[in-house]
């Protein structure tokens, strides 16, 4: 039938002539109809119907998971950027490279100047001739240090630098610059668009189809450099209703090592055997294999230029097309060798500076296609000087917009034998070549970047000739940098003109998928999204026809990572939804049934266990959760919201997944999620289920259908290939570099010796802090002040020396010396004192002094109102239950710990409910206790020791499921305060947050201060602040320590 | 070609591929695209962004979003609040606003299963109303939408408004669309020509009110279906009503004249159609061979796998004149190489009997040689390969019977597996 050309095509006009409209608005051509055509021959007017261009509806194809399923186990692979480099970051990298080779970059003149210069000591002796750099050899060390160089620069330096800058270097700066610049910019452009890559690495090649599955064979790179060929068995089955996969054989795949990184695979199939082209940068090889017979190396050419293009002859096996930089096209008949075809220094229809061709084989065995950036011609190779002709060029005839520019250009052989796709960045044109120069279909893409791979899905050979039941031709693009895949539809093109089918449809992106899956704690989730967001380097489709219809798109990205996403026709009469999940249940009806009945229970069990990841306290399922997904969301949180029906499904499959981070994560498909014989997880997975079953039958509005469900299976692969992404990327972590700054920590780890016994308690005590963090780290707890505080029970506290009491040293020597302690005025007026200079002075001073004092006292009588309410409502007996309820956040310093002080109990328990989201639990709140500092009473150790056992009671008392509002436990704090501290521990207390010592006079103004300097809060006691040094009665007391 | 270069050249704003432009590139720094990733018009972030535009800019890309996943339903519910985006008074863009806001709509409502006509119609004249640069398009989009949905008189009525509307100087854009909205206004005159013929035919063509009335309809048809046929363009439908109203009025000057300038003006596309449709005629009228030939001969440069060049095969096939006969059997060897022929029994059938013809005379061997010349080649491979002994044995034996009788014939010095592979299969 593709013999037929259409007997009538739509009305357009012909406008030759450079494109004039500009890219304008983000609708495309939305809404738009095209043209319509009448039909009906000459009857009465009812008789007349019309077709548009554009038809409204298109098949309709919906995804059978929400995300695309990874389909190879992730493999190891450079790192690449996340950001694209800015060209203007050139003088960092000509800074590290000075830096890092220095060798390289200064080597030359080095040696050349080195006689010249002396870094000796001064004292050597030295040529006449030579420089004395000894000087300048701290200003040098001093480079690597961050200071500012124009303070700390060294004269004899400056001058040497204005004398040689111009020619130390072995390659003058000016030009590494430039250089550096050039390359940046370009690798930039690359990472938005990197022509090498058009046409894509991923082939798949059909073997024998049943009703059942499909299977062939699957082409793509690997390795860490994408430089190994692999041949891999893959099979694609699909169940309405059930589950579609596509799976790799069991075995190895077929390699093959290539000396280049594999950019292009091209392949073609007659009569069941595969001719397979590849392309690297100057390598092009031929392959050939069948279903039956392994793949075989044909033949190997080198190009002088980079090659662009390689296609492999749909109609004669061995024919390849290769194309190059230099213009040149040449066919290549495997082992008999090349032809030129086709040279062009410039490009086709106008300077468009670009070296990129591209060349396709067409309907007729002997014309070839002949493509650059601004059109595609069509090369008759029989006749000597090649005969060509126009058939698609960025003009104004295609509508084409000014800038547009050809992409891609696809032989659409399989669909129909006279049409060609082309891609522009904006559009997507099918071409027939009986009909050069005006294209037949034109769509909108509507992509963010341009269309770098394509493939094409045939639809029924009937199409066009039968308006109701045809398949339409699907299109299938995908762009390079944003790894979109757009689907396109399309019919006719035979009896009927080519019009396009329903608007273009996005498919999912792997990059997208992080966002439907488990969230990962930060560190993961940054390598996954990196991973998951390199460019994509490859696509291909699979095709089900038989049996249950389906279609796989497949993708590879530049990581070397394969996902698909199977697409079934969405028929809404169909018997789609709802028996998803039941079969997904029946076949386990015995394993469900104890599963059923762990979760009655097991509703207990997972709020316990997340509760005490909460708490983190050193329970043994906590830690996973705490080491996969740091959301912890609550089960029993059931809130009805319809909109948010679906999202909270997805939430609660979260925690579906079953944290498997077993050391060794096989490859086979197990099914049973986790080996691991623990309790919770038997209980999470049963109770996890029911809520999935729960969810699915439940309330999900019709209207939201289109959102398909993650199944458990695709969940379980993508755990299992997010954890083996980690275990990969764990390890190859690049090692701080040697010039960067480092600090010895030989001996800050090491408990001091003195002597050379050592104490043997001692000895003990580090034996069993050893052994707790061990304990500690083996069952993944946050290393807390509990599981330590035993073993780090303060030593004897070392007593203070005397302090000395300078009123026992009355003579008059003692006095000056103890006065001369505060300064020179200080000594000067004991001095006129003593002389009697000032008496008239010191008779007035006396006379303010008592005035001020009057003063003070009036005005004080009203202060010490208000510092008593405030003193009140902040009773230390609160405050030492804050601070340790929240002491496992805190007790990591001392100072922390008085943190607390001077805040309102509401505000404080908003402050630590923030963070963690959830209403705060009694069994959240104690284990770990206000440091007991070396320096502390022995009361205070005292403390430290009861503390450690109440609060293992205590967590035991926190399983009680009654208290559970905020407010409720806010109110019976102090009962549960009085259990944490005995009375002499809170008096101790006291005596440690820095409250003014009841023995001192309780001045008005201390008190104003000591309320404020508390409600500032910063550790009072452990530093005085500077509003304390400035206080003079503060300073009385200072003076009267620092006596000796 | 030249004027190509001139043409992108002298395109300041257009010109993404200038490298020169590198002060350019560091005034952009960092938020500069690729020059082939264009990012999407409009949703990108502007330099003065009110917080009403932040949020009419990303209430675009949602409904965007949803609208490429087929998400009809929420993208409807976003598009509800968009059209706020018209009161946006700092913006001199509202063309393009408006133009956005009804392609939206109308996808929307092309696939909300609750759309009704009211809806259609009001927005398309809302947005037609609107502005005075996409009243013609969206007027030929309402019309369009009226005719696929059967209500050809209304369309009518709307083309003819759009007709006489009339705004300040046109742009080419808008002359184009102006002579669209003629010619399809016509092409339904031209259907109510043919109602009318059909009722008349049924009685006799005597009636003159009939008759007036469908001349009527001829004139006010023709007037504007033979002006856009002077321009360039593709006009396979208007052309063939405007030759049939001619050829029932007996115009054939006028018809012969139309066709012959579609299908062999240089301005023109060299559309395929056109020489089947000048064939068509001349073949209707009892042209004599040369003429019908010569249609032909010129429609298999261009078109050599066309289905009408069996027809011209037989035609040189019957003709007297010698050098016809190769040309036959180039004209079949050609249609043969294309992937669409290969296996059809028609076209090996014919080829079997010009050859036949041909081996009456005496030279043949040289005439074969010399059109297989090119092919020796890549023949065999594309023809005789024991695959295709196989498969067609299989599909169709009588296709292997005559392809295997003309191997002797076509490749006579090379040893082919076709008939061993065939036979034994």
């Amino acid at each position: 039938m593709d013999q037929r050309f259409p007997q009538q095509l739509f009305p357009s006009f012909y406008n030759s002539g450079p494109p004039d409209s500009l890219p304008e608005h983000c609708a495309g051509t939305w809404g738009c109809y095209d043209r319509v055509r009448a039909e009906g021959g000459s009857g009465p007017v009812s008789n007349w119907t019309f077709t548009p261009g554009h038809r409204v509806r298109g098949e309709a194809w919906r995804h059978t998971e929400p995300v695309p399923v990874p389909l190879l186990s992730p493999k190891r692979t450079f790192e690449s950027h996340s950001k694209p480099p800015d060209p203007q970051d050139f003088r960092e990298h000509m800074q590290n490279f000075f830096m890092d080779h220095s060798q390289d970059a200064f080597g030359c003149m080095g040696e050349i100047l080195s006689e010249n210069f002396n870094f000796q000591n001064r004292k050597t002796k030295s040529d006449q001739n030579s420089v004395n750099m000894w000087m300048v050899k701290n200003v040098l060390s001093s480079l690597n240090v961050k200071i500012c160089h124009r303070t700390y620069r060294s004269r004899p330096l400056s001058g040497l630098g204005a004398l040689l800058s111009d020619a130390v270097h072995s390659v003058p700066p000016e030009l590494l610059g430039s250089l550096l610049y050039e390359e940046l910019t370009e690798q930039r452009e690359r990472m938005f668009f990197s022509e090498g890559a058009t046409g894509g690495a991923l082939a798949f090649v059909p073997f024998s189809e049943e009703s059942s599955s499909r299977r062939g064979c699957l082409l793509y790179p690997g390795d860490q450099g994408q430089n190994q060929l692999n041949f891999h068995n893959v099979e694609l089955q699909h169940h309405r209703g059930g589950s579609s996969v596509l799976t790799p054989s069991v075995g190895d795949p077929f390699r093959f090592h290539l000396k280049a990184p594999i950019r292009q695979i091209s392949s073609a199939s007659l009569f069941n055997n595969c001719c397979v082209a590849v392309r690297s940068d100057h390598l092009c090889g031929v392959w050939r294999f069948s279903e039956g017979t392994d793949p075989r190396l044909l033949q190997v050419v080198n190009t002088a230029e980079v090659a662009t293009c390689v296609n492999a002859s749909p109609h004669v096996l061995g024919e390849v097309l290769v194309a190059s930089e230099s213009g040149a096209v040449n066919l290549w008949a495997v082992g008999k060798g090349m032809l030129k075809v086709r040279e062009e220094e410039t490009n086709l229809f106008f300077n468009a500076k670009s070296s990129w061709r591209w060349c396709e084989f067409s309907a007729h065995p002997r014309v070839m296609l002949y493509a650059d950036r601004t059109g595609v011609e069509l090369t008759d190779i029989r006749s000597s000087p090649a005969r060509s002709h126009t058939l698609f060029r960025i003009s104004n005839t295609s509508e084409c917009r000014s800038g547009e520019r050809l992409i891609l250009s696809r032989y659409l052989g399989d669909a129909h034998c006279f049409h060609h796709l082309i891609t522009t960045q904006y559009s997507a044109y099918v071409v027939d070549e009986r009909f050069p120069g005006v294209p037949m279909l034109k769509w909108d893409h509507m992509m963010e970047s341009a269309p770098l791979f394509c493939h094409v899905l045939p639809g029924s050979a009937s199409s066009g000739s039968v308006v109701g039941g045809d398949r339409t031709t699907k299109v299938v693009l995908g762009s390079y940098s944003s790894q979109e895949i757009t689907m396109l539809q399309y019919s006719g093109g035979r009896v009927e003109a080519c019009c396009s089918r329903g608007p273009p449809q996005a498919l999912h992106r792997p990059r997208e998928s992080l966002k439907l899956l488990p969230i990962q704690i930060p560190h993961r989730l940054e390598t996954a999204s990196n991973r998951l967001s390199s460019p994509a380097a490859g696509l291909t489709c699979v095709q089900k026809k038989a049996g249950e219809e389906c279609i796989c798109v497949v993708q590879l990205t530049e990581a070397g990572d394969v996902f698909y996403q199977i697409l079934e026709p969405d028929r809404p009469d169909a018997d789609s939804s709802p028996p998803r999940p039941r079969e997904e249940e029946t076949p386990t009806p015995p394993e469900r049934k104890p599963a059923e009945h762990l979760s009655q229970d097991s509703q207990l069990v997972v709020t316990d266990t997340s509760s005490d990841g909460e708490m983190i306290g050193p329970t043994q399922a906590a830690p996973r959760f705490v080491a996969e997904t740091p959301e912890r969301e609550q089960l029993s949180d059931s809130e009805d919201s319809p909109r948010g029906g679906s999202r909270r499904w997805a939430k609660q499959l979260r925690l579906n997944v079953i944290v498997n981070d077993d050391p060794d994560p096989d490859p086979d498909p197990d099914p049973d999620p986790d080996p691991d014989p623990d309790p919770h997880s038997v209980g999470e997975v049963g109770g996890a289920e029911t809520h999935a079953a729960e969810a699915l039958a439940g309330s999900i509005p019709p209207e939201k259908t289109p959102d398909v469900k993650l199944s458990q299976e695709v969940l379980v692969t993508w755990k299992r290939w997010l954890q083996k992404l980690m275990k990969k990327s764990c390890g190859k972590r690049p090692h701080p570099h040697s010039l960067l700054f480092t600090n010895s920590t030989e001996r800050l780890l090491h408990p001091p010796v003195d002597g050379e016994a050592g104490d043997p308690s001692e000895e003990e005590l580090v034996q069993s802090l050893r052994r707790d963090l061990r304990a500690c780290m083996s069952t993944r707890s946050l290393l807390l002040h509990s599981t330590v505080s035993a073993s780090l029970a303060a030593p004897d506290p070392v007593p203070l020396p005397d302090v000395v009491d300078t009123d026992a040293w009355g003579d008059e020597l003692s006095q000056r010396l103890t006065l001369s302690w505060e300064g020179e005025e200080a000594w000067r007026a004991w001095w006129e004192d003593k002389l009697g200079l000032n008496k008239e002075e010191k008779v007035k001073a006396l006379r303010r002094k008592r005035r001020r004092e009057k003063a003070a006292k009036r005005a004080s009588g009203q202060r010490l109102e208000l510092s008593g309410s405030f003193c009140s409502s902040v009773s230390y007996q609160d405050l030492g239950g804050f601070s340790d309820s929240c002491g496992w956040s805190s007790a990591a310093s001392q100072g922390a710990w008085s943190d607390s002080e001077g805040m309102t109990p509401l505000s404080k328990s908003e402050l630590w409910m923030m963070p963690l989201g959830q209403p705060e639990q009694p069994g959240a709140t104690p284990t770990s206790t206000p440091v007991p500092t070396p320096t502390t009473t022995p009361a205070k150790q005292k403390a430290g020791d009861q503390r450690t056992p109440s609060s293992s009671s205590l967590r035991s008392l926190s399983q009680k499921p009654e208290v559970t509002a905020a407010s409720l436990k806010r109110s019976s704090r102090p009962a549960e305060d009085d259990l944490y501290f005995t009375p002499t521990v809170r008096s101790v207390l006291k005596e440690e947050s820095g409250v003014p010592s009841p023995r001192r006079t309780p001045r008005a103004e201390d008190f104003v201060w000591s309320g404020f300097s508390q409600s500032l809060s910063q550790g009072s006691q452990a530093r005085p602040g500077p509003s304390q040094a400035s206080q003079a009665s503060q300073k009385k007391k200072k003076k009267s320590r620092m006596g000796f | 070609m030249m004027d190509d270069v001139e043409g992108e050249l002298g395109r300041p704003e257009g010109d993404f591929e200038d490298d020169n432009d590198l002060s350019d590139n560091t005034s952009t720094r960092g938020k500069r695209k690729s020059k082939f990733s264009p990012g999407i018009p409009m949703c990108v972030e502007t330099l003065k962004e009110t917080g009403f535009h932040q949020s009419t800019r990303l209430c675009l890309e949602h409904i965007r979003e949803a609208m490429l996943h087929h998400r009809w339903q929420e993208a409807a519910e976003f598009m509800a609040c968009y059209p706020q985006m018209l009161e946006n008074t700092t913006r001199d863009s509202t063309k393009q606003y408006k133009e956005v806001i009804w392609r939206l709509s109308t996808e929307i409502l092309h696939h909300h299963h609750n759309s009704k006509m009211e809806d259609y119609n009001n927005i398309y004249e809302r947005i037609k109303h609107s502005g005075v640069k996409h009243y013609l398009m969206i007027s030929l989009e309402h019309a369009f939408h009226m005719l696929l949905n059967g209500h050809i008189e209304d369309a009518k009525r709307h083309l003819l408004a759009a007709e006489s509307w009339r705004y300040g100087k046109e742009s080419t854009d808008q002359y184009q669309k102006v002579k669209l909205i003629q010619a399809y206004r016509s092409l339904l005159d031209y259907i109510i020509w043919c109602d009318k013929k059909f009722t008349l035919s049924g009685g006799n063509f005597n009636d003159p009110v009939g008759n007036q009335e469908m001349q009527n309809y001829f004139r006010q048809a023709s007037v504007n279906l033979k002006d856009i046929l002077k321009n360039p363009g593709v006009w396979d439908q208007f052309i063939l009503s405007y030759v049939e109203m001619l050829e029932f009025y007996e115009d054939h000057d006028e018809a012969l004249n139309v066709l012959n300038d579609y299908a062999y003006d240089n301005n023109f596309p060299p559309n395929p159609n056109a020489h089947v449709f000048l064939y068509q005629y001349l073949k209707r009228h009892n042209s004599p061979g040369t003429k019908l030939m010569k249609a032909l001969k010129i429609l298999c440069v261009s078109v050599p796998s066309h289905e009408l060049m069996l027809e011209y095969g037989s035609l040189l096939l019957q003709s007297e004149k010698a050098s016809h006969l190769p040309k036959a059997l180039g004209v079949v060897l050609e249609m043969l190489d294309f992937a669409c022929w290969r296996s059809n029994l028609d076209v090996w059938k014919h080829l079997k009997a010009v050859i036949q013809k041909l081996q009456l005379r005496e030279d043949w061997r040289k005439v074969v040689l010399e059109k297989m010349a090119g092919r020796k080649d890549w023949w065999p491979v594309l023809h005789f390969t024991s695959f295709h002994a196989r498969k067609d044995s299989e599909v169709n034996p009588e296709l292997m019977e005559v392809k295997a009788s003309l191997i002797e014939v076509l490749c006579p010095d090379i040893t082919l597996k076709y008939c061993a592979a065939g036979s034994s299969s």
